[in-house]
């Protein structure tokens, strides 16, 4: 209706201007140029203006989600503290690994030197080329080596072992950097939701989603989870309080 | 302590499961199955007859907890002595696990003495 209106008024206007401009009327011809040129402009700025209130409002509802403002200020750096006990934990792997090599290595040469020299003996032995003297010898030998066989057979073990319990880090980093890769999607789809608010003026969705039963993965120093333990003895008295 | 007892163990990372595998060979279990999420693991323990179930919290598919829960709901597995060897360090979820019928709860990473003295009082509780 107010389109027809003005419309009208328009048609009016110019109607008087095609007048004026026959008679003459340079005064006249102004002043209904000047009064339809603001008639137009008015509509623009109250295009310019109604958008500019959209944009700032949805701005505005943005900067106020919890889960955009979660994001920078927490997630984030846990993030980086995550992917620095990433590094440290399968630095610390990768040590444990090797230091166990190192020791192992030595002992595996001293024994394969041992019994190179004791089989060798052991030859001559059999073909009856030793002395009773040297065959005393080579009997303390044995002794001795077979002491010292069970003794790092079982050191070799233990290294072993070490170094099978070294690799957990993969269980434990790879759930950590499943966490990260969550969170750059969060960041990706809030980026984008960010994008689409600042093209269409809708406004965004504050609702934040639903953590129940969330679970947080492995601990982390430097990232705190509210109402988790430090340690298995804390869990062993929290279970025994329970009556376990 | 019966070494021969069949032992099911149930992580999504096959490399823990290799290491859980080995401490327990370690300490003289040589009857040990696995599975990789309780979804794979439910089947295999209606089916079998596993002594002893240690599992993962943390899975796709089918969580720890809830195998725990499903393990406790049926009457043919209800006994069965459950240890949870997880990441999940949460009060709330230690106290979950109890109030579900856990038998032990230890967190990772561990040791292998820890994960020896967890196994040997769950073992001497039942016996006795």
């Amino acid at each position: 209706m107010q389109d027809e209106r003005a419309k009208q008024e328009l048609l009016e206007k110019a109607h008087q201007l095609i007048e004026s401009i026959e008679n003459g009327d340079d005064a006249g011809t102004d002043e209904l140029l000047t009064s339809m040129t603001v008639y137009r402009e008015k509509g623009l700025f109250e295009e310019v203006g109604h958008l500019t209130r959209q944009l700032h409002d949805s701005l505005s509802s943005f900067a106020l989600d919890d889960q955009l403002s979660d994001l920078t200020d927490k997630e984030i750096p846990d993030a980086k503290e995550r992917l620095n006990y990433v590094i440290e934990m399968t630095n610390e792997a990768a040590n444990t690994t090797l230091n166990a090599i190192d020791e192992v290595l030595p002992v595996t040469a001293e024994m394969k030197k041992k019994s190179d020299e004791l089989s060798a003996k052991w030859q001559k032995f059999m073909s009856r080329e030793l002395s009773l003297a040297e065959f005393k010898k080579m009997s303390a030998e044995i002794t001795e080596f077979l002491d010292m066989s069970c003794k790092n057979t079982a050191f070799v073990h233990k290294k072993a072992n070490e170094i099978v319990l070294a690799q957990s880090f993969q269980d434990l980093t790879g759930q950590i950097i499943t966490k990260v890769i969550a969170l750059v999607q969060n960041v990706e789809e809030s980026l984008v939701d960010l994008v689409r608010i600042a093209g269409s003026q809708e406004s965004a969705g504050t609702e934040k989603k639903q953590e129940k039963g969330k679970l947080e993965g492995p601990a982390v120093p430097g990232v705190v989870v509210e109402g988790a333990v430090n340690s298995q003895d804390e869990v062993d008295d929290l279970l025994s309080s329970l009556g376990f | 302590m019966d070494k021969n007892m069949k032992i099911l163990v149930v992580d999504d990372f096959s490399t823990m499961r290799r290491i859980v595998k080995n401490l327990l060979r370690e300490l003289g279990f040589t009857n040990l199955d696995e599975a990789d999420d309780g979804l794979t693991a439910w089947p295999k323990l209606k089916a079998g007859h596993y002594d002893f179930l240690v599992t993962d919290w943390n899975m796709p598919g089918m969580t720890g907890i809830d195998l725990l829960k499903e393990v406790r709901a049926n009457p043919a597995t209800a006994k069965m002595p459950v240890l949870l060897v997880t990441a999940e360090s949460k009060r709330e979820q230690i106290i979950e696990a109890a109030q579900a019928g856990v038998n032990g709860y230890i967190i990772k990473p561990f040791t292998a003495a820890t994960l020896k003295e967890k196994i040997d009082k769950i073992f001497a509780r039942s016996a006795g």
